[in-house]
Protein backbone atom coordinates (compact mmCIF):
# COMPACT_ATOMS: atom_id res chain seq x y z
CA UNK A 1 0.00 0.00 0.00
CA UNK A 2 1.22 3.59 -0.73
CA UNK A 3 1.24 6.55 1.54
CA UNK A 4 -1.37 9.33 0.14
CA UNK A 5 -0.04 11.87 -1.53
CA UNK A 6 -0.82 14.46 1.30
CA UNK A 7 1.30 12.03 3.62
CA UNK A 8 4.04 12.92 1.09
CA UNK A 9 3.60 16.13 1.18
CA UNK A 10 3.05 16.80 4.58
CA UNK A 11 6.16 14.76 6.56
CA UNK A 12 9.17 16.17 6.23
CA UNK A 13 8.53 19.54 5.64
CA UNK A 14 6.15 20.40 8.03
CA UNK A 15 7.63 18.59 10.95
CA UNK A 16 10.88 20.15 10.87
CA UNK A 17 12.20 23.81 11.19
CA UNK A 18 13.85 25.60 8.49
CA UNK A 19 17.46 24.74 8.25
CA UNK A 20 18.71 26.83 5.87
CA UNK A 21 20.18 30.40 6.30
CA UNK A 22 21.93 33.01 5.73
CA UNK A 23 25.32 33.64 7.60
CA UNK A 24 27.22 36.90 7.55
CA UNK A 25 30.77 36.76 9.16
CA UNK A 26 32.11 40.46 10.15
CA UNK A 27 35.87 40.36 10.33
CA UNK A 28 36.11 44.05 11.38
CA UNK A 29 39.17 46.55 13.09
CA UNK A 30 38.08 46.97 16.49
CA UNK A 31 39.10 50.40 18.30
CA UNK A 32 41.33 49.32 21.53
CA UNK A 33 39.10 50.53 24.73
CA UNK A 34 36.48 52.92 22.46
CA UNK A 35 32.97 51.15 22.89
CA UNK A 36 31.09 53.90 21.29
CA UNK A 37 33.24 53.75 18.18
CA UNK A 38 32.49 50.02 17.75
CA UNK A 39 28.64 49.90 18.71
CA UNK A 40 29.00 52.11 15.67
CA UNK A 41 30.63 50.34 13.91
CA UNK A 42 28.81 46.97 14.89
CA UNK A 43 25.27 48.67 13.99
CA UNK A 44 26.68 50.09 10.46
CA UNK A 45 27.56 46.66 9.43
CA UNK A 46 24.29 45.17 11.12
CA UNK A 47 22.71 47.43 8.21
CA UNK A 48 24.89 46.59 5.53
CA UNK A 49 24.24 42.52 6.18
CA UNK A 50 20.78 42.82 6.90
CA UNK A 51 21.06 44.23 2.91
CA UNK A 52 22.91 41.25 1.63
CA UNK A 53 19.44 38.73 3.36
CA UNK A 54 22.02 38.04 6.45
CA UNK A 55 19.88 36.40 9.08
CA UNK A 56 23.10 35.40 11.26
CA UNK A 57 25.85 37.67 11.82
CA UNK A 58 28.84 36.81 14.20
CA UNK A 59 31.58 39.42 15.00
CA UNK A 60 34.44 38.47 16.13
CA UNK A 61 36.37 38.15 19.77
CA UNK A 62 35.72 41.45 21.95
CA UNK A 63 34.70 43.11 18.82
CA UNK A 64 32.51 46.02 21.37
CA UNK A 65 36.23 46.53 22.84
CA UNK A 66 39.05 45.22 21.18
CA UNK A 67 41.36 43.11 22.65
CA UNK A 68 44.80 43.91 23.72
CA UNK A 69 43.06 46.20 26.71
CA UNK A 70 45.27 45.38 29.99
CA UNK A 71 44.31 47.88 32.79
CA UNK A 72 41.62 49.24 30.15
CA UNK A 73 39.66 46.38 30.76
CA UNK A 74 37.93 47.17 33.83
CA UNK A 75 37.12 50.73 31.94
CA UNK A 76 35.13 48.56 29.20
CA UNK A 77 33.29 46.40 31.32
CA UNK A 78 29.30 46.28 31.35
CA UNK A 79 26.42 44.37 32.63
CA UNK A 80 24.63 42.22 29.83
CA UNK A 81 21.88 44.94 30.25
CA UNK A 82 23.88 47.94 29.32
CA UNK A 83 22.82 50.47 27.49
CA UNK A 84 25.34 49.64 24.37
CA UNK A 85 23.65 46.25 24.06
CA UNK A 86 20.31 46.95 24.91
CA UNK A 87 21.08 49.22 21.48
CA UNK A 88 22.92 46.52 19.98
CA UNK A 89 19.90 43.64 20.42
CA UNK A 90 17.16 46.37 19.08
CA UNK A 91 19.21 47.30 15.57
CA UNK A 92 19.67 43.37 15.32
CA UNK A 93 15.71 43.02 15.40
CA UNK A 94 14.82 39.69 13.76
CA UNK A 95 18.47 39.51 12.80
CA UNK A 96 20.30 37.07 15.15
CA UNK A 97 23.60 38.79 15.95
CA UNK A 98 26.65 37.30 18.04
CA UNK A 99 29.07 40.39 19.94
CA UNK A 100 32.21 40.06 21.87
CA UNK A 101 32.31 42.27 24.89
CA UNK A 102 33.90 42.41 28.43
CA UNK A 103 31.15 40.90 30.92
CA UNK A 104 30.62 42.23 34.43
CA UNK A 105 28.78 39.79 36.22
CA UNK A 106 26.80 39.99 38.86
CA UNK A 107 29.78 38.33 41.18
CA UNK A 108 31.81 40.97 40.66
CA UNK A 109 34.23 39.33 38.44
CA UNK A 110 34.94 39.92 34.53
CA UNK A 111 34.58 37.44 31.68
CA UNK A 112 35.49 37.67 27.93
CA UNK A 113 32.26 37.04 26.77
CA UNK A 114 30.38 36.58 23.31
CA UNK A 115 26.16 37.65 23.59
CA UNK A 116 24.01 36.15 21.18
CA UNK A 117 20.68 38.50 19.98
CA UNK A 118 17.88 37.58 18.40
CA UNK A 119 17.70 33.87 19.42
CA UNK A 120 14.89 32.05 20.04
CA UNK A 121 15.67 31.93 23.94
CA UNK A 122 12.29 33.91 24.25
CA UNK A 123 11.73 37.07 25.71
CA UNK A 124 14.61 36.81 28.83
CA UNK A 125 17.63 37.09 29.14
CA UNK A 126 20.15 36.95 25.99
CA UNK A 127 22.32 34.08 25.08
CA UNK A 128 25.60 34.20 26.54
CA UNK A 129 29.00 32.07 26.39
CA UNK A 130 31.78 33.05 28.95
CA UNK A 131 35.27 32.22 27.69
CA UNK A 132 36.47 28.73 29.22
CA UNK A 133 40.18 28.64 28.60
CA UNK A 134 42.10 31.95 29.18
CA UNK A 135 45.14 31.85 27.47
CA UNK A 136 47.87 33.72 29.55
CA UNK A 137 51.57 32.47 28.10
CA UNK A 138 53.58 34.21 25.21
CA UNK A 139 51.96 37.55 25.05
CA UNK A 140 48.58 36.74 26.33
CA UNK A 141 47.45 38.15 29.66
CA UNK A 142 43.79 36.92 30.09
CA UNK A 143 44.13 35.70 33.28
CA UNK A 144 45.28 38.67 34.87
CA UNK A 145 42.09 40.82 33.60
CA UNK A 146 39.45 37.93 33.48
CA UNK A 147 37.68 35.00 35.31
CA UNK A 148 37.15 31.75 33.15
CA UNK A 149 33.48 30.73 32.30
CA UNK A 150 32.30 27.55 34.25
CA UNK A 151 28.91 26.58 31.90
CA UNK A 152 28.96 25.29 27.99
CA UNK A 153 25.71 25.52 26.63
CA UNK A 154 23.72 25.25 23.44
CA UNK A 155 22.62 28.56 21.55
CA UNK A 156 19.38 28.96 20.53
CA UNK A 157 19.20 29.63 17.03
CA UNK A 158 16.02 29.93 14.80
CA UNK A 159 17.15 27.03 12.58
CA UNK A 160 18.99 24.96 15.40
CA UNK A 161 21.12 24.99 18.29
CA UNK A 162 24.89 26.18 18.32
CA UNK A 163 28.10 25.77 20.35
CA UNK A 164 29.86 29.50 20.48
CA UNK A 165 33.87 28.75 21.22
CA UNK A 166 36.13 31.84 21.89
CA UNK A 167 39.16 31.67 20.18
CA UNK A 168 41.66 29.31 22.81
CA UNK A 169 38.03 27.68 23.70
CA UNK A 170 38.92 25.50 20.28
CA UNK A 171 42.25 24.17 21.10
CA UNK A 172 40.45 22.47 23.73
CA UNK A 173 38.69 20.05 21.86
CA UNK A 174 36.66 18.08 24.13
CA UNK A 175 34.72 21.18 23.94
CA UNK A 176 33.81 21.36 20.23
CA UNK A 177 33.07 17.25 20.64
CA UNK A 178 30.61 17.70 24.12
CA UNK A 179 28.75 20.32 22.09
CA UNK A 180 28.17 18.11 19.20
CA UNK A 181 27.73 15.42 21.16
CA UNK A 182 24.85 17.29 22.87
CA UNK A 183 23.12 18.42 19.48
CA UNK A 184 24.86 21.04 18.23
CA UNK A 185 25.18 20.80 14.22
CA UNK A 186 27.17 24.56 13.90
CA UNK A 187 30.13 26.30 15.95
CA UNK A 188 30.95 29.82 16.03
CA UNK A 189 34.15 30.42 16.77
CA UNK A 190 34.67 34.15 17.06
CA UNK A 191 38.58 35.11 17.69
CA UNK A 192 41.51 37.96 18.21
CA UNK A 193 43.75 36.07 17.23
CA UNK A 194 47.50 37.77 16.82
CA UNK A 195 49.01 37.30 13.05
CA UNK A 196 51.94 35.79 12.55
CA UNK A 197 54.04 35.34 9.25
CA UNK A 198 56.60 32.68 7.50
CA UNK A 199 57.88 31.68 4.26
CA UNK A 200 54.41 31.14 3.18
CA UNK A 201 51.13 33.25 1.60
CA UNK A 202 48.81 32.53 4.16
CA UNK A 203 49.90 33.91 7.87
CA UNK A 204 51.79 30.94 9.65
CA UNK A 205 49.05 31.72 12.44
CA UNK A 206 46.14 31.22 10.11
CA UNK A 207 47.65 27.72 8.88
CA UNK A 208 47.26 26.56 12.72
CA UNK A 209 43.45 28.05 12.78
CA UNK A 210 42.49 26.30 9.36
CA UNK A 211 43.69 22.84 10.72
CA UNK A 212 42.10 23.13 13.95
CA UNK A 213 38.45 24.05 12.08
CA UNK A 214 38.74 21.89 9.83
CA UNK A 215 39.53 18.83 11.86
CA UNK A 216 37.26 19.76 14.00
CA UNK A 217 34.57 19.78 11.57
CA UNK A 218 36.02 16.07 10.26
CA UNK A 219 35.56 14.70 14.08
CA UNK A 220 32.38 16.33 15.00
CA UNK A 221 30.57 16.07 11.93
CA UNK A 222 29.08 19.79 12.01
CA UNK A 223 29.45 23.44 10.51
CA UNK A 224 32.09 24.77 11.89
CA UNK A 225 32.45 28.59 11.48
CA UNK A 226 35.80 31.00 12.33
CA UNK A 227 35.34 34.73 12.32
CA UNK A 228 38.44 36.41 13.29
CA UNK A 229 39.36 40.17 13.33
CA UNK A 230 42.03 42.35 11.64
CA UNK A 231 43.88 45.36 12.33
CA UNK A 232 46.71 46.49 14.53
CA UNK A 233 46.87 46.71 18.52
CA UNK A 234 50.18 47.62 20.21
CA UNK A 235 52.06 46.38 17.26
CA UNK A 236 50.50 43.26 17.12
CA UNK A 237 48.23 42.54 13.74
CA UNK A 238 45.31 40.41 13.49
CA UNK A 239 44.96 38.63 10.03
CA UNK A 240 41.46 37.60 9.19
CA UNK A 241 41.18 34.94 7.12
CA UNK A 242 37.48 33.91 8.54
CA UNK A 243 36.14 31.14 6.87
CA UNK A 244 33.35 28.58 6.77
CA UNK A 245 34.24 24.76 7.07
CA UNK A 246 31.59 22.23 5.76
CA UNK A 247 30.46 19.42 8.16
CA UNK A 248 32.86 17.52 5.65
CA UNK A 249 35.98 19.14 6.60
CA UNK A 250 35.80 21.51 3.37
CA UNK A 251 36.75 25.06 3.89
CA UNK A 252 33.93 26.79 1.63
CA UNK A 253 34.64 30.35 1.65
CA UNK A 254 37.31 32.18 3.61
CA UNK A 255 37.89 36.38 3.74
CA UNK A 256 40.94 37.80 2.79
CA UNK A 257 43.08 38.04 5.16
CA UNK A 258 44.53 41.53 7.07
CA UNK A 259 41.44 43.79 5.36
CA UNK A 260 38.15 44.11 6.87
CA UNK A 261 35.35 42.03 4.85
CA UNK A 262 31.59 41.22 5.14
CA UNK A 263 31.90 37.03 4.36
CA UNK A 264 28.39 35.99 3.27
CA UNK A 265 26.99 32.44 3.28
CA UNK A 266 24.40 30.13 3.06
CA UNK A 267 23.80 27.30 5.47
CA UNK A 268 22.36 24.53 5.69
CA UNK A 269 22.40 22.90 8.99
CA UNK A 270 21.03 19.40 7.92
CA UNK A 271 24.32 18.73 5.90
CA UNK A 272 25.76 18.10 9.22
CA UNK A 273 22.82 14.98 9.26
CA UNK A 274 23.80 13.85 5.62
CA UNK A 275 27.37 13.69 6.65
CA UNK A 276 26.59 12.13 10.26
CA UNK A 277 24.43 9.31 8.66
CA UNK A 278 27.57 8.35 6.48
CA UNK A 279 29.76 8.99 9.19
CA UNK A 280 28.43 7.69 12.91
CA UNK A 281 31.24 9.30 14.88
CA UNK A 282 29.39 11.21 17.74
CA UNK A 283 26.94 7.86 17.85
CA UNK A 284 30.26 5.59 18.16
CA UNK A 285 31.74 7.92 20.97
CA UNK A 286 32.59 5.58 23.62
CA UNK A 287 32.45 6.75 27.39
CA UNK A 288 33.44 3.08 29.17
CA UNK A 289 37.04 2.76 28.00
CA UNK A 290 39.31 2.28 30.68
CA UNK A 291 42.63 3.20 31.04
CA UNK A 292 45.23 4.22 30.92
CA UNK A 293 46.27 3.70 34.75
CA UNK B 1 65.86 22.11 8.14
CA UNK B 2 68.73 24.65 8.24
CA UNK B 3 68.66 27.70 10.59
CA UNK B 4 68.22 30.38 8.42
CA UNK B 5 65.31 28.68 6.39
CA UNK B 6 63.30 29.05 9.21
CA UNK B 7 63.65 32.78 8.54
CA UNK B 8 62.10 32.66 5.39
CA UNK B 9 59.80 34.94 4.87
CA UNK B 10 56.73 35.33 1.55
CA UNK B 11 57.60 38.58 0.25
CA UNK B 12 54.73 39.90 -0.61
CA UNK B 13 52.84 39.27 2.52
CA UNK B 14 55.60 40.61 4.88
CA UNK B 15 55.06 43.81 2.47
CA UNK B 16 51.39 43.78 3.01
CA UNK B 17 52.04 43.79 6.84
CA UNK B 18 54.13 46.10 7.44
CA UNK B 19 53.17 49.10 5.31
CA UNK B 20 49.39 47.97 6.89
CA UNK B 21 51.76 48.67 10.07
CA UNK B 22 52.62 52.00 8.99
CA UNK B 23 49.55 53.05 7.24
CA UNK B 24 47.45 51.78 10.44
CA UNK B 25 50.07 54.35 12.80
CA UNK B 26 49.90 57.28 10.78
CA UNK B 27 46.35 57.20 10.50
CA UNK B 28 45.59 56.34 14.43
CA UNK B 29 48.10 59.21 15.21
CA UNK B 30 46.58 61.53 12.94
CA UNK B 31 49.95 62.54 11.50
CA UNK B 32 50.67 64.14 7.75
CA UNK B 33 53.68 60.86 6.91
CA UNK B 34 56.70 59.88 8.47
CA UNK B 35 60.19 61.26 8.34
CA UNK B 36 63.09 58.80 7.99
CA UNK B 37 66.81 59.49 8.44
CA UNK B 38 68.43 57.84 5.42
CA UNK B 39 72.30 56.84 6.15
CA UNK B 40 72.76 55.27 2.71
CA UNK B 41 72.27 51.33 4.58
CA UNK B 42 70.03 48.62 4.10
CA UNK B 43 68.00 49.17 7.11
CA UNK B 44 67.04 52.54 6.46
CA UNK B 45 66.35 52.35 2.48
CA UNK B 46 63.75 49.14 3.59
CA UNK B 47 62.51 51.51 6.03
CA UNK B 48 61.64 53.68 3.91
CA UNK B 49 60.89 52.24 1.00
CA UNK B 50 58.26 50.12 3.05
CA UNK B 51 56.91 53.79 4.03
CA UNK B 52 56.76 55.10 0.76
CA UNK B 53 54.55 52.01 -0.45
CA UNK B 54 52.52 52.53 2.28
CA UNK B 55 51.92 56.12 2.33
CA UNK B 56 52.74 57.66 -1.32
CA UNK B 57 56.24 59.37 -1.32
CA UNK B 58 55.06 62.72 -0.86
CA UNK B 59 54.41 61.75 2.40
CA UNK B 60 57.78 60.31 3.66
CA UNK B 61 60.76 62.68 3.85
CA UNK B 62 64.14 61.94 4.46
CA UNK B 63 67.30 63.35 5.96
CA UNK B 64 70.68 62.93 4.88
CA UNK B 65 72.75 63.69 8.32
CA UNK B 66 76.16 63.51 7.85
CA UNK B 67 78.94 64.55 9.85
CA UNK B 68 82.30 65.79 8.25
CA UNK B 69 84.29 62.73 8.69
CA UNK B 70 81.46 60.14 7.29
CA UNK B 71 82.33 58.70 4.23
CA UNK B 72 80.67 60.68 1.15
CA UNK B 73 79.62 56.88 -0.52
CA UNK B 74 77.19 56.75 2.53
CA UNK B 75 75.60 59.97 1.35
CA UNK B 76 76.08 59.25 -2.38
CA UNK B 77 73.92 55.85 -1.47
CA UNK B 78 71.55 57.86 0.41
CA UNK B 79 70.90 60.01 -2.32
CA UNK B 80 70.72 57.07 -4.67
CA UNK B 81 67.95 55.39 -2.51
CA UNK B 82 65.58 58.23 -2.30
CA UNK B 83 65.79 59.52 -5.80
CA UNK B 84 64.92 55.84 -6.78
CA UNK B 85 62.26 55.94 -4.14
CA UNK B 86 61.09 59.55 -5.59
CA UNK B 87 61.07 60.74 -2.00
CA UNK B 88 61.72 64.61 -1.01
CA UNK B 89 64.91 64.72 0.58
CA UNK B 90 67.12 67.25 2.26
CA UNK B 91 70.83 67.19 3.45
CA UNK B 92 71.24 68.55 7.24
CA UNK B 93 75.24 68.75 7.94
CA UNK B 94 75.72 67.94 12.00
CA UNK B 95 79.09 69.18 11.89
CA UNK B 96 78.39 72.41 13.57
CA UNK B 97 76.23 70.58 16.19
CA UNK B 98 78.97 68.30 17.24
CA UNK B 99 81.86 70.60 16.82
CA UNK B 100 79.90 73.55 19.04
CA UNK B 101 79.79 70.53 22.20
CA UNK B 102 83.43 68.50 21.37
CA UNK B 103 85.59 71.23 20.33
CA UNK B 104 83.86 74.52 22.69
CA UNK B 105 81.70 72.97 25.51
CA UNK B 106 83.56 70.59 26.76
CA UNK B 107 86.68 71.51 25.25
CA UNK B 108 88.29 70.99 28.52
CA UNK B 109 87.99 67.32 28.73
CA UNK B 110 90.68 65.44 27.18
CA UNK B 111 90.44 61.72 25.59
CA UNK B 112 86.94 61.77 24.84
CA UNK B 113 87.04 58.30 23.57
CA UNK B 114 85.66 57.79 19.96
CA UNK B 115 82.05 56.08 21.22
CA UNK B 116 81.25 59.05 22.82
CA UNK B 117 80.94 61.08 19.56
CA UNK B 118 79.26 58.30 18.01
CA UNK B 119 76.89 58.18 20.67
CA UNK B 120 76.77 62.19 20.65
CA UNK B 121 76.16 62.41 16.53
CA UNK B 122 73.62 59.17 16.62
CA UNK B 123 71.40 61.41 19.46
CA UNK B 124 71.63 64.75 17.52
CA UNK B 125 70.71 63.22 14.55
CA UNK B 126 67.66 62.14 16.39
CA UNK B 127 66.66 65.00 17.66
CA UNK B 128 66.39 66.35 14.24
CA UNK B 129 64.02 64.17 13.11
CA UNK B 130 61.90 64.60 16.13
CA UNK B 131 62.10 68.21 15.35
CA UNK B 132 61.76 68.04 11.44
CA UNK B 133 58.79 65.77 12.46
CA UNK B 134 57.38 68.17 14.79
CA UNK B 135 57.82 70.68 11.90
CA UNK B 136 56.09 68.74 9.39
CA UNK B 137 53.04 66.68 12.11
CA UNK B 138 55.17 63.34 11.13
CA UNK B 139 55.82 60.29 13.14
CA UNK B 140 60.06 59.31 13.46
CA UNK B 141 60.24 56.05 11.40
CA UNK B 142 62.56 53.69 12.89
CA UNK B 143 65.24 51.84 11.07
CA UNK B 144 66.54 49.33 14.16
CA UNK B 145 66.42 45.35 13.22
CA UNK B 146 66.08 42.66 15.92
CA UNK B 147 69.33 41.58 15.61
CA UNK B 148 70.82 45.22 16.39
CA UNK B 149 67.90 45.49 19.29
CA UNK B 150 68.78 41.64 20.55
CA UNK B 151 72.58 42.30 20.61
CA UNK B 152 72.18 46.01 22.17
CA UNK B 153 74.24 47.30 18.95
CA UNK B 154 72.57 50.90 19.19
CA UNK B 155 72.58 54.36 20.82
CA UNK B 156 69.90 54.84 23.44
CA UNK B 157 67.66 57.92 22.82
CA UNK B 158 69.25 57.90 19.26
CA UNK B 159 69.06 55.43 16.32
CA UNK B 160 66.95 53.18 18.41
CA UNK B 161 64.31 55.98 19.29
CA UNK B 162 61.37 56.63 17.19
CA UNK B 163 57.85 56.19 17.07
CA UNK B 164 57.22 53.55 15.17
CA UNK B 165 59.75 50.90 13.41
CA UNK B 166 58.89 48.25 11.04
CA UNK B 167 62.23 46.62 11.63
CA UNK B 168 62.11 45.80 14.73
CA UNK B 169 60.77 42.21 14.17
CA UNK B 170 63.49 41.16 11.23
CA UNK B 171 66.38 39.93 11.60
CA UNK B 172 69.22 41.45 9.16
CA UNK B 173 69.28 37.89 7.59
CA UNK B 174 64.95 39.31 6.78
CA UNK B 175 66.37 42.88 6.20
CA UNK B 176 68.05 41.49 2.85
CA UNK B 177 65.94 39.29 1.88
CA UNK B 178 62.79 42.19 1.72
CA UNK B 179 65.28 44.60 0.21
CA UNK B 180 65.79 42.27 -2.78
CA UNK B 181 62.23 41.47 -2.77
CA UNK B 182 61.65 45.43 -3.04
CA UNK B 183 64.75 45.54 -5.67
CA UNK B 184 66.12 47.99 -3.67
CA UNK B 185 69.46 49.48 -5.15
CA UNK B 186 72.04 46.44 -5.14
CA UNK B 187 74.84 48.79 -4.07
CA UNK B 188 73.18 49.34 -0.95
CA UNK B 189 72.00 46.07 -0.47
CA UNK B 190 75.48 44.28 -0.66
CA UNK B 191 77.68 46.54 0.77
CA UNK B 192 79.37 45.53 4.29
CA UNK B 193 77.06 46.74 6.83
CA UNK B 194 78.39 49.92 8.91
CA UNK B 195 77.30 52.68 11.23
CA UNK B 196 79.90 55.07 9.76
CA UNK B 197 81.57 55.68 12.56
CA UNK B 198 85.33 55.93 11.66
CA UNK B 199 86.72 55.52 7.89
CA UNK B 200 86.54 51.75 7.37
CA UNK B 201 84.42 50.82 9.88
CA UNK B 202 82.19 47.91 9.54
CA UNK B 203 79.44 46.41 11.74
CA UNK B 204 81.03 43.15 11.71
CA UNK B 205 84.23 43.88 12.12
CA UNK B 206 83.30 45.42 15.27
CA UNK B 207 81.19 42.99 16.44
CA UNK B 208 83.57 40.15 15.84
CA UNK B 209 81.01 37.98 13.70
CA UNK B 210 79.15 38.04 10.77
CA UNK B 211 75.35 39.00 10.46
CA UNK B 212 74.57 35.52 9.41
CA UNK B 213 75.84 33.70 12.15
CA UNK B 214 74.60 36.37 14.64
CA UNK B 215 70.91 35.37 13.05
CA UNK B 216 71.29 31.71 13.42
CA UNK B 217 72.51 31.99 16.85
CA UNK B 218 70.01 34.42 18.09
CA UNK B 219 67.04 32.42 16.22
CA UNK B 220 68.10 29.23 17.85
CA UNK B 221 68.54 31.07 21.33
CA UNK B 222 65.08 33.01 20.97
CA UNK B 223 62.54 31.62 18.39
CA UNK B 224 63.73 27.89 19.39
CA UNK B 225 64.72 27.97 22.68
CA UNK B 226 67.30 26.37 22.66
CA UNK B 227 70.18 26.72 25.65
CA UNK B 228 73.83 28.45 24.57
CA UNK B 229 75.38 24.56 25.50
CA UNK B 230 72.96 22.87 23.09
CA UNK B 231 73.73 25.70 20.29
CA UNK B 232 77.61 24.88 20.91
CA UNK B 233 76.51 21.09 20.70
CA UNK B 234 75.55 21.51 17.40
CA UNK B 235 78.75 23.02 16.06
CA UNK B 236 78.98 26.58 16.21
CA UNK B 237 81.90 28.30 17.53
CA UNK B 238 82.18 28.59 21.74
CA UNK B 239 83.50 31.62 21.67
CA UNK B 240 80.86 33.61 19.57
CA UNK B 241 77.38 32.21 21.30
CA UNK B 242 79.28 33.12 24.68
CA UNK B 243 79.70 37.10 23.31
CA UNK B 244 76.21 37.11 21.72
CA UNK B 245 74.64 35.42 25.26
CA UNK B 246 76.60 38.49 27.45
CA UNK B 247 75.99 40.88 24.74
CA UNK B 248 72.44 39.97 24.82
CA UNK B 249 72.53 40.32 28.79
CA UNK B 250 74.72 43.60 28.92
CA UNK B 251 72.18 45.50 27.13
CA UNK B 252 68.86 44.46 27.94
CA UNK B 253 68.72 48.00 29.66
CA UNK B 254 68.28 49.75 25.96
CA UNK B 255 64.87 47.76 25.16
CA UNK B 256 62.86 48.33 28.63
CA UNK B 257 63.38 52.65 28.29
CA UNK B 258 62.32 54.59 31.16
CA UNK B 259 62.90 52.67 34.53
CA UNK B 260 59.86 54.02 37.15
CA UNK B 261 60.70 53.62 40.63
CA UNK B 262 58.05 51.77 41.84
CA UNK B 263 56.27 53.88 45.31
CA UNK B 264 52.32 54.04 44.87
CA UNK B 265 50.15 50.72 43.63
CA UNK B 266 49.53 52.17 40.59
CA UNK B 267 52.80 52.72 39.02
CA UNK B 268 52.83 53.87 35.54
CA UNK B 269 53.69 50.69 33.15
CA UNK B 270 53.66 48.01 36.51
CA UNK B 271 50.64 48.37 37.84
CA UNK B 272 49.02 50.24 35.10
CA UNK B 273 49.57 48.72 31.52
CA UNK B 274 47.51 50.88 29.88
CA UNK B 275 47.80 50.33 26.19
CA UNK B 276 49.21 53.12 24.14
CA UNK B 277 47.15 52.43 20.96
Amino acid sequence: MFPSEAMLASAPTMAEPRSTFTLGLAQIDCRLGDVDANLEKHLAWIERAREQGVDLLVFPELSLTGYRLLHLTSRVAMRADAPALRRLAEAAGTMSVLAGFVEASERGVLHNSSVLFGGTSGGGAPFIHRKLYLPTYGLFQEERFFRPGKRLDLAPLPWGRAGVLICEDLWHPELARRLAVAGAKLLLVVSAAPGRIGASEAPANHENWEILTRATSLLDTCWVVYCNRVGWEEGSFYAGGSHVVSPGGEVLTRAPFLDEHLLVTEIDLRDSDRVRWRLPLLEDERNDIEGPA
Amino acid sequence: MKVLDRLLLNGPLAVKVLTSFIRDAVEMSGTAGVVVGLSGGVDSSLSAALAVRALGPEKVHGYLLPYRTSSPESEADARLVAEHLGMPHRVIDISPMIDAYFQTAIADEKDVEPGRRGNKMARERMTILFDQAKRRSSLVLGTSNKTEILLGYSTVFGDNASSLNPLGDLYKHQVWQLSRHLELPGQVVDKAPSADLWPGQTDEGELGFSYVLADEILCLLFDLGLSPAEIIERGYDERVVQRIVRLEQQFRFKRRLMLIARLSGSAVNLDQEIPRD
